[in-house]
């Protein structure tokens, strides 16, 4: 198991040295000058020259890019174009409110969609059932953002609930970081808790055509506790690794909510670095956020090997 | 990173197989396929009869009738440059189903080859799976950002940037099929008597991957349609001049208290026929591809 | 049921009342000290004299104080400084410093802060420029009084220090003015009355104001940029928020105490709330602009310059802009603000009456037109920008221009505008603007209307006629030689079109009923304003 730890540990690096590569070969795919894209529409020839110098498009490629890596490994991820701003400096102060928003999103679809596959799966083609996978289909089908004015116009406009917009840092406490998250996670979980929900659905109804489950059931072991205590625990893996793999959709959906919800994060970072072709930053953006995403995978493998005997690799 | 594709091959149980009595009794056995198809269609007769179906040149100004309530003049409402909204809202469809069926065959084009060889060249599998695993680290979305980023918005380029962030799925799963077909004794025997490794790939491979690369292409079909909107939305996308349904809920968004129908009607139709293609999907994995169903 | 009582009754709900979902009871006092302000645009840089964008000055307005401040009737009165003399011959001007002056890092403000700063200002502001044309020397005599002499008398000269048009004459510490003007300075001190608080400064996001302990308003009442500039506030937090949708929503549910610039689809509904109080910003109002460049094609043809005037609807624009309420437009055959003393419409004939596409089209064939793209740079997170590019994009497609519609961000049209290079390397053909009616009273402030080549606003208009005029106007002895002087510029603008007027509208602002103190203008005054 220690090996496999190790061996899974590492097979991260060559996974990160394609994004990164990936995402500094981006400025090179680009028609025309490297140098004139990241200087931008706005440039004068001098910047231009000046960024062409800075970037040493005489050297090769490789070298160049290992000198990128390296200076990122050390913190390092260039400047902004526009702000003239560090891009490490402008991600720390965006960081926090789109760290908050994914984890409460996180917490919030996972104990919502994971009680709702369980209990379409027991109640398997009843209208509960069907009202569950109905949601589910719609959950991918209505955009984000939709989702978030609707919940906006409700229930912060209507019945003023909650608050519009806007972040509060947590630690001005924790109500209100929470009274400005609540609905933004809604909105952004409703992708997330569509696909919880089915993946939670389907290997539940899996697990209970098992043998076990009928013995269990046979002996006459009650219902919640056939559900929660034998199914559960052992379709928990599929249902942990797509909780991982969706982060892919929290990660895009929160770009969009960040600018539906005024939230000051990372995401409407992005969106404003991408009407100004903010170069550095959509890198430093990017890397980041596949970064996280691939942390996140590798520890949900991690946890496999604790959490389920069976699983030796 | 092993992880199984993601973008939404939903498992499902499969329903029992049944027997099918004709065209309609399929349908009647499959309803999701009955009912995501049909809402298709209509989507798909709106996107061909639309300049018969617009009242108005969806790009016309009359600021002298903006921001009208829908009426019998204007069905969908006019926006604050007094375009009509229906007229749009119909031309979007246009926009949202181009995209969503470019991108669904350009990538599955690109994924079924880069799969194959793949799965079929062992010097480059290991290669060519790191670079796609490398690429699925990025989420998608960010992905198509990113390279929208680096070109001026047009149709055109949403598309490129949508598909290249759905190749590495596609790639996965075709990958995935040949290399449990392989194993299969046909092939085996196939290879074994000496058939050349295309006709191989022609007769015994190609025609296995081809049910759950159709299942897949549908859910990438749906979900380039909300990445076209939501690129839109955010100002990465369709240049704002082309009236996609992204680009009308992004100018309705000012009002969205006040003239909440210029959000309403492109967010309906977008969600309708997402859904439809979903359903779609839905419907086709079960009946196509009792595999994929099984498999997490 | 408002927020608070449904916290209170919270408990129905569970959820909620549960969690305690309101803000901690400490919060609240501080709360009235600090104002919460929607301002324009991003505060994306801030060097007011390097960045012209209204946002950036508003924002410069309260950390930095000029000598000279326009009252609300556009009387320069002092502000730093004590007061001014001249010469009898006008010639040599004398400014003296008033007492206790501060700049935020607690050093004094001397005369050669006033002179460095001056000197940066003079090579980018256009009364600035003339000044330093005709400048002898600018010397500081003292620690407080400083010298200006001139070859030329300049009777301008209180209103060139205390215009509110861009860039004002803010007086900045000698290390930081002495700043290459055509670089951006990096340090954000001086001597207003709030200090800014650069570590919470998140471009795209928000910018902190603090209270400068050390500021010392004059005696007088206040009165736009002159007089008493007492804070009744600690605190004043600008928050970004590019959908106005949002703004709105915040500013009904008390998020938020101030809006800068409501859209006018909104504001029905913002009236309908009591909580919140709507007015018109600026009676003065602002001019929609199409701002051509002279330098690329294809409007370094006056044909084409000429094509775009003769099938541009004013009343399209203004629609798009401001909406159906006729109250809130009017069509503006001319360059300066209607109402004041110098309007005119004179020579802006080929804005009046029908739209002629078929003029437009035959004009454009004459100008030798080729169909070379038409770069239009429309910033997407402004309104009043967005909405004129829309119609713009229209307009020049129908005359038969090959539109390149560029769609960018606010910010990045103010560094895109400068750039004079061709078309397709990075240079541009067209942008929309809107200028304050307070700017553009006359041809001193109003730098739009100048046609002085290379020196003269981004598009670079090189009328002579105009300049001609300009002249005349500043030696104009009375008004209705002013008025002369006026007729002559707006015709030789109209007719070589120096710019299109797009029209001219008012806009609202909005604050919460608890803030008071709000004024018209056609900055947001943050002085005064005060909030329970």
């Amino acid at each position: 198991m220690f090996a496999y730890i190790i061996r899974r540990v590492l097979a991260t690096i060559p996974v990160m040295a394609v994004v990164a590569l990936f995402v500094f070969s981006l400025l090179y795919i680009a028609p025309g000058d490297p140098a004139a894209v990241i200087a931008g529409d706005q440039a004068t020839p001098a910047d231009v020259e000046r960024i062409r110098q800075s970037l040493g498009l005489d050297r090769p490629f490789l070298v160049r890019f290992g000198e990128w890596v390296w200076n990122i490994l050390n913190g390092d991820m260039g400047v902004s174009i526009f702000t003239n701003l560090p891009v490490t400096t402008m991600i720390k102060q965006r960081i926090e409110p789109t760290l908050s928003l994914m984890v409460l999103t996180l917490i919030l679809a996972v104990s919502i969609a994971v009680p709702m596959g369980v209990v379409a799966a027991w109640k398997h083609g009843t209208w509960i059932d069907r009202c569950v996978m109905g949601f589910a289909v719609l959950g991918f089908s209505v955009p984000v953002f939709v989702v978030g004015y609707v919940l906006a116009y409700v229930f912060a406009l209507e019945l003023d609930w909650l608050p519009v917009q806007g972040y509060t840092a947590f630690k001005e406490g924790l109500f209100p970081w929470l009274e400005n998250l609540i609905l933004p996670s809604i909105a952004l979980g409703g992708v997330y808790i569509a696909l919880i929900a089915r993946i939670t659905r389907a290997t539940m109804l899996e697990v209970l055509q098992q043998d076990y489950v009928r013995t269990a059931r046979a002996k006459g072991v009650g219902q919640r506790s056939i559900l929660f205590l034998h199914a559960l625990k052992n379709a928990a893996v599929p249902i942990v690794t797509v909780i991982g793999i969706g982060m892919a959709l929290l990660i895009g959906g929160a770009v969009v909510t960040e600018s539906v919800f005024a939230i000051p994060g990372l995401g409407r970072l992005t969106v404003d670095a991408i009407l100004r072709r903010d170069y550095p930053v959509i890198q430093g953006v990017v890397l980041l956020f596949s970064f996280v995403y691939v942390l996140v995978n590798l520890l949900i493998d991690l946890l496999y090997t604790l959490f389920d005997p069976r699983i030796r690799y | 990173m092993d992880a199984p594709a993601i973008a939404a091959p939903l498992p499902d149980v499969l329903p029992p197989m049944k027997p099918r009595r004709g065209f309609i009794g399929y349908l009647r056995k499959n309803p999701t396929i009955a009912v995501g198809g049909a809402l298709l269609l209509v989507m798909l007769g709106i996107v061909v009869f639309a300049p018969y179906l617009w009242t108005v040149d969806p790009t016309a100004l009359a600021p002298a009738k903006r921001t009208r309530e829908p009426s019998a003049l204007y069905w969908f409402g006019t926006d604050m440059l007094g375009r009509d909204v229906y007229s749009r809202v119909l031309f979007g469809a246009r926009v949202s189903m181009l995209v969503g069926f470019s991108v669904a065959l350009l990538s599955s084009i690109v994924g079924l080859t880069i799969g194959l060889c793949s799965g079929f060249v062992r010097w480059a599998d290991a290669l060519v799976m790191r670079i796609m695993d490398g690429m699925m680290s990025i989420p998608p979305i960010l992905l198509a950002i990113a390279l929208m980023a680096l070109t001026r918005g047009s149709v055109q380029n949403v598309i490129i940037a949508i598909t290249i962030a759905e190749i590495p799925r596609v790639s996965r799963l075709v990958r995935g099929v040949v290399l449990s077909l392989r194993e299969q004794p046909y092939v085996d025997a196939a290879v074994a008597c000496g058939t050349r490794t295309p006709t191989i790939i022609w007769r015994h491979i190609l025609p296995n991957t081809l049910a759950p690369i159709t299942v897949q292409a549908t859910y990438i079909c749906a979900s380039a349609m909300i990445t076209e909107a939501i690129l839109s939305f955010i100002g990465a996308g369709t240049p704002p001049i082309i009236p996609s349904w992204g680009n009308i809920m992004a100018e309705g968004r000012a009002l969205w208290q006040v003239k909440p129908y210029i959000v309403f009607f492109p967010a309906v139709f977008l969600s309708i026929t997402v859904l439809a293609v979903n359903l779609l999907g839905d419907g086709l994995r079960d009946a196509l591809d009792p595999r994929m169903a099984k498999r997490l | 049921m408002d927020r608070r009582t449904f916290i209170k009754a919270g408990a129905g709900l569970g959820l909620a009342g549960h969690l305690g979902l309101s803000a901690p009871a400490h919060a609240q006092g501080a709360n009235a000290r600090t104002l919460k302000f929607v301002p324009q645009a991003d505060l994306a840089n801030f060097d007011p004299i390097w960045g012209t964008q209204y946002v950036v000055r508003n924002a410069a307005a309260l950390v930095w104080d000029t000598l000279y401040g326009f009252d609300e009737h556009l009387v320069p009165k002092p502000q730093m400084a004590e007061g001014a003399s001249v010469s009898a011959d006008g010639l040599t001007w004398t400014i003296k410093l008033r007492a206790g002056l501060k700049f935020h890092d607690g050093s004094t403000v001397h005369a050669k802060d006033v002179v460095a700063s001056l000197t940066r200002w003079s090579a980018r502001d256009s009364m600035g420029q003339m000044l330093k044309a005709i400048q002898q020397e600018l010397v500081a005599v003292d620690e407080v009084t400083v010298r200006w002499v001139l070859k030329k008398p300049y009777p301008k000269m209180l209103m060139a220090l205390g215009k509110n048009s861009t860039p004002m004459a803010f007086i900045m510490p000698e290390r930081i003015a002495n700043t290459d003007p055509f670089k951006q300075i990096e340090e954000y001190i001086g001597s207003g009355p709030m200090r800014f608080v650069r570590n919470e400064w998140v471009p795209g996001s928000k910018a902190v104001f603090a209270k400068f302990e050390g500021y010392k308003p004059r005696e007088e009442a206040n009165s736009w940029l002159s007089g008493g500039k007492h804070m009744m506030v600690d605190r004043i937090e600008w928050i970004v928020m590019p959908d106005p949708g949002t703004a709105s929503a915040a500013l009904q549910n008390g998020e938020i105490d101030w809006w800068e610039n409501p859209i006018t689809d909104l504001v029905p509904q913002l009236k309908r709330n009591r909580n919140v109080r709507v007015d018109i910003a600026d009676p003065l109002g602002n001019i929609g602009t199409f701002r051509m460049n002279h330098l690329t094609t294809p409007f370094n043809s006056l044909k084409a310059r000429q094509a775009v005037l003769a099938a541009l609807s004013q009343e399209d624009y203004m629609r798009a802009l401001v909406g159906d309420d006729t109250n809130l437009w009017k069509a503006l055959p001319g360059f300066f603000t209607p109402g004041t003393p110098l309007y005119t419409e004179e020579g802006g004939d080929l804005l009046k009456g029908p739209r002629n596409l078929d003029l437009a089209k035959r004009l454009l064939a004459e100008s030798g037109y080729a169909g070379t793209p038409v770069t239009c740079i429309v910033a997407q997170d402004q309104p009043i920008t967005k909405a004129q590019g829309d119609v713009t994009a229209d307009l020049l497609k129908r005359i038969g221009f090959n539109v390149d519609y560029v769609a960018t961000d606010w910010g990045t049209t103010g560094q895109r505008r400068a750039m004079k290079n061709p078309v397709g390397q990075g240079g541009w053909s067209m942008f929309h603007s809107w200028h304050a009616g307070a700017d553009c009273i006359n041809p001193a402030v109003y730098i739009a209307c100048r046609a002085n080549g290379d020196r003269a606003w981004f598009g670079w208009p090189s009328i002579p006629a105009v300049e001609t005029a300009v002249d005349e106007w500043f030696e104009a002895p009375d008004l209705d030689a002013e008025k002369a002087a006026i007729r002559r510029l707006n015709r030789a603008g109209m007719e070589n079109v120096t710019f299109a007027p797009t029209g001219f509208f008012l806009q609202y602002q909005a604050w919460r009923a608890n803030v008071s103190g709000v004024v018209k203008g056609p900055l947001p005054f943050f002085w005064g304003v005060s909030k329970t």
